[in-house]
């Protein structure tokens, strides 16, 4: 049975905002998780077959979510929400 | 009404060690089940012979907005192995908070002893524990669940007289940010609500504040001290709530069963149902 090892944790900040990295590998796959520190939902994932490689992919994809994070602002009558 | 603090219940009644499941693997007498926000990372790897809960499609209505039916919960835990009296022992990622959300749904329908895997999966990859991919079968069981213990669960009047009577103490766990309605929803989630800010009269105590770093429960009393310095000694009802009322259930667990606190209640409707009634009274600092 498989153990995971490489282990590895770190917090920077993406688009200003705090963010939570962690990355292992399991077999020969790393996994990486970034969540958003608080409340440390998860917010990408990315596999690959090095450490860079899964935490390059999954930096990508969170820089892209993060610049889309809006501080607030006077609502408006009809704001967007998604699933709503 | 005034309340009294009851004895803090021993963490050993309401949490086992990584080590201890690691020697529980094969233990017939109790079951394991993971629940995560993650709902992937159980397809990843898992603890072995644990079973996987999808918090968005088993833990909730999957019609209206409530939490689990007392029917489905039943065949879900029946399908599960777990029988009325079977220990339950839950774990999953960022600090146990999904876990903490399933604890308190089996503490609504009565189910006894169930309790958390301290530190969660996260304290079980860093320690190079054993992960699998194979999914167990456990033989169907028999559950007849309780009804519903809405001792521990607040609706919105309740909440709103917390509020405007100042009937309980509320505790908001959300992030200063969204506490102060600087962002509507913690960075990357979707906006689910219409107002920023916070239940006036609320204290703002985020909920992974309980934690350590390596997801473990923080002792009673740094516990006590966090709450307590902040005026929630457990003399008066309390109501937790956040954004959809897990994180919440988080806290819950540690004022109810490990600070003791007697009348503790997760106000699951939360942010996502405050901030969206018309007319509500919102408070931002």
């Amino acid at each position: 049975m498989p153990k995971p090892e490489d282990y590895s944790e770190r917090k920077t900040q993406l688009a200003g905002w705090p963010v939570h990295i962690v990355t292992y590998r399991l077999g020969t796959t790393y996994y990486t998780t970034i969540d958003n520190t608080d409340p440390g939902a998860w917010v990408v994932k990315a596999q690959g077959a090095t450490k860079e490689a899964a935490e390059s992919q999954a930096l990508k994809d969170a820089q892209a979510l993060m610049e889309k994070v809006k501080k607030s602002k006077p609502p408006t009558g009809c704001t967007s929400v998604p699933g709503f | 009404m005034a309340t009294q603090t009851s004895q803090a219940t021993t963490k050993s009644a309401v949490l086992v060690s990584t080590d201890w499941v690691a020697q529980h693997l094969s233990d017939p007498a109790i079951r394991i089940v993971e629940v995560d926000v993650d709902t992937k990372a159980y397809g990843e790897g898992h603890v072995p012979n644990a079973v996987g809960w999808a918090w968005d499609t088993q833990l909730c209505d999957t019609l209206r907005r409530d939490i689990i039916p007392k029917a489905k919960f039943e065949q879900l835990m029946a399908e599960s192995g777990i029988g009325t009296a079977t220990p339950v022992i839950l774990y999953g990622d960022n600090n146990n908070w999904f876990a903490a959300w399933a604890f308190w749904q089996l503490k609504v329908y009565g189910h006894k002893d169930v309790r958390l895997m301290d530190g969660g999966r996260k304290k079980w990859i860093a320690e190079g524990r054993e992960l699998t991919t194979e999914v167990p079968k456990p033989a169907r069981a028999s559950y007849k669940a309780q009804e519903p213990d809405t001792s521990i669960r607040a609706f919105l009047p309740e909440v709103m007289k917390a509020s405007s009577a100042r009937a309980a103490q509320l505790v908001d766990v959300r992030s200063p940010q969204e506490f102060s309605g600087e962002i509507l929803a913690p960075p990357g989630l979707p906006e689910t609500c219409q107002r920023g800010g916070h239940v006036p009269g609320a204290a703002n105590i985020p909920w992974a504040k309980a934690c350590n770093d390596d997801g473990t429960f923080k002792g009673v009393e740094e516990l006590r001290a966090l709450y307590g310095g902040a005026g929630i000694t457990g003399k008066q009802p309390v109501i937790a709530y956040c954004r959809i009322g897990e994180r919440s259930s988080h806290t819950w667990f540690v004022l109810k069963h490990l600070l003791g606190y007697s009348n503790v209640k997760n106000y699951d409707g939360s942010w996502t149902e405050w901030g969206n009634l018309v007319a509500a009274p919102v408070e931002k600092p």
